[in-house]
């Protein structure tokens, strides 16, 4: 997956709170087509890079070009070419799922079927529900619907999977992965090395405001083998978790 | 444009389907209109509560007495003794006490009755006492008149002008529906905003090319239709239960009333856009609402206040706005004669919806 070209070119990066910098000059590129992961524990900075390159904050230091988009200066382009999926989304509540697309797609002076939207991300039996009665794993794929209606370049995904059952986490897995064979590129940020061990061609791991490694997941491990490491304990053939879905199915639960 | 309607007419669905909105939109500006609206209703014209104390026993007095009760100007208040009226002025229960002496209509040396008449008031009141009084001497010196049988050099004929005839409640309804352009405009969006910011709602769409300016004309539209709705209720009912004297143009009314509705907004959408959260909007509400509320007109007419406060209270936002409904319910003006009123809000509309705009905060 590396043919295609940059998509996004992040340089010197930098945030500042006060005295507390919490992005610390960093750069790094995304490709076309790819899906790109961001991982670092809690307070790393990630929400606070993706929310730069989203121009839904201001950048106090280094560039972003995106689609050849600077975003610092053209803030309304990039939001036409981009999809969002905030960490704390949130819906008008009383507004159905069919409504609400309408009127996000209005934003971007487009008209779309939201039924067929729906049916993408498999709520196509809610289009007539109100945001506030479907179930986590359900206003995810909502929210990706809703950050999918201008047909973006690039689609973000802020920790996608928080908070979700091991059965929408898989189901959403299919989703994103769908995504990607339509050919948009996808920004994600995650806790789950598992996850991102399966979705992503490239991943970031950030510490402390600053990337501290960048590569492919496999390129990481197979570099980490070379160094010498070795698991304390023999891999098991199952884990807790192959025992949880081999227990409750794979199906979802909504 | 097409985004905002849009976005206008999703926050009204959202607004049908909100009883709490709906109640708080609808009925509450209705349960003001029917408790002020009793308050004031029948009472077309002054009148006075009075105690009339007969002490005379003459045939002339006790007519004189009689008389009084049929007047409209006075309603006669029962009362045991003379104290207890006294007591009852003081609580402002009674405006005047009228005693007949004794000797009260007794003849006198031309074989005519005569007397004089004792009115009382409270001190802190010599406006009523005035006004009680010269009605007295002036239905005394009628009845005199009769009696002697001579005509007076001088008389004052009353014509009633293009005023005659309307009811307090007449004048109220300005004030009333001032309060109620004041309230949704500023109570309403001032917190639904914030709400929106707290819950997120606002931060996705900030994720899109809706721009604050979209989304502020987008909510205006949206609660300027609910606001006409609701004047429209009002209106109804004031017609229909307070039988209201429309003298003007209801096209005219209506136009001026979109106009006073779209201001008043401005103030909301200032406040709830400029918060950050519900507190900040409660304690900018209220700084704004009250000396609106008692400074242009809605409660109090601003003729009472002294006149250097006339003078600034006549450039507050809502005055205009009182004063232009007024104008036309009562005196049947056109928004052409409203030229002033129309400047002033003119001004405000500039202002209110630059700083609404510019101090827009997303979250």
């Amino acid at each position: 997956m590396t043919k295609g070209k940059d998509i996004i070119v992040v340089e010197g990066l930098t945030k500042r709170y006060g005295n507390t910098t919490t992005v610390k000059g960093i750069s790094f590129t995304v490709r076309e087509g790819e899906v790109f992961g961001i991982l670092g524990p809690n307070g790393a900075g990630k929400t606070t890079t993706l929310e730069m390159i989203e121009a839904l904050r201001s950048i106090d230091e280094g560039s972003v070009i995106l689609d050849g988009i600077d975003v610092a200066k053209h803030p309304q382009k990039i939001r036409h070419i981009i999809g969002i999926q905030l960490q704390s989304s949130a819906f008008y509540d009383k507004v159905t799922l069919r409504e609400q697309l309408v009127m996000f797609a209005s934003f971007y002076g487009k008209q779309v079927d939201p039924m067929e939207l729906l049916r993408s991300v498999e709520l196509e039996d809610k289009a007539n529900s109100y945001p506030e009665k479907l179930s986590g794993g359900q206003k995810q794929r909502f929210s990706i619907a809703s950050a999918l209606v201008n047909e973006p370049r690039v689609l973000f995904l802020d920790e996608p999977t928080t908070g979700l059952d091991p059965q929408a986490r898989r189901h959403l897995w299919d989703l994103i992965k769908s995504i990607k064979k339509r050919g948009i590129t996808v920004v994600l940020t995650s806790h789950y090395m598992e996850e991102a061990q399966l979705l992503c061609d490239r991943l970031a791991i950030m510490d402390s405001g600053k990337i501290i490694a960048m590569d492919s997941p496999k390129k990481m491990i197979k570099d980490l083998l070379d160094r010498g490491f070795k698991k304390p304990e023999v891999v098991e053939q199952a884990d807790l978790e192959d025992v949880y879905i081999d227990l409750t199915g794979k199906a979802l639960r909504e | 444009m097409r985004a905002t309607l849009i976005f206008a007419f999703t926050q009204l669905k959202r607004f049908m389907r909100d009883p709490v909105a709906l109640f708080f939109s609808l009925a509450f500006p209705l349960l003001f209109l029917f408790v002020f609206g009793s308050i004031f209703r029948n009472d077309s014209g002054i009148s006075f509560d009075v105690a009339v104390f007969n002490r005379s026993e003459t045939q002339f007095a006790r007519q004189f007495a009689d008389g009084l009760k049929k007047e409209d100007t006075f309603k006669e208040v029962e009362v045991g003794s003379f104290e207890e009226a006294k007591e009852k002025m003081g609580r402002n229960e009674v405006d005047t006490i009228i005693e007949i002496p004794k000797e009260f209509g007794q003849l006198n040396e031309n074989q005519h009755p005569s007397g004089t008449l004792n009115v009382f008031y409270n001190e802190a009141s010599p406006d009523t006492g005035r006004t009680v009084g010269t009605i007295l001497d002036a239905q005394l010196r009628e009845i005199g008149q009769q009696i002697t049988q001579s005509s007076p050099l001088f008389t004052v004929n009353q014509k009633p002008t293009t005023t005659a005839n309307l009811t307090q409640f007449d004048y109220m309804i300005s004030g009333l529906l001032g309060f109620a352009i004041l309230s949704m405009g500023i109570f309403g969006l001032a917190n639904q905003l914030p709400a929106e910011k707290k819950n997120g709602s606002l931060r996705r769409i900030r994720a899109t090319p809706f721009t604050r300016t979209q989304l502020i004309f987008g909510t205006l539209i949206y609660y300027a239709i609910v606001g006409m709705v609701s004047l429209v209720l009002m209106l109804v009912v004031a017609l229909t239960v307070f039988n209201f004297d429309m003298r003007g143009d209801w096209l005219q009314l209506a136009l001026f009333l979109v106009i006073a509705i779209m201001l008043m907004l401005g103030f909301g959408l200032f406040i709830g856009g400029w918060a950050k959260n519900e507190n900040q909007a409660a304690v900018a509400s209220q700084i704004v609402s009250f000396p609106l509320m008692f400074l242009s007109g809605v409660f109090f007419p601003r003729f009472l206040m002294p006149e250097w406060l006339q003078g600034i209270t006549g450039y507050l936002p809502l005055t205009p706005v009182v004063d232009g409904i007024r104008y036309i319910t009562t005196e049947g003006a056109t928004l052409f004669d409203l030229g002033p009123q129309l400047a002033i809000i003119g001004i405000w509309l500039v202002v209110i919806y630059t700083l609404a705009i510019r101090l827009f905060r997303w979250g």
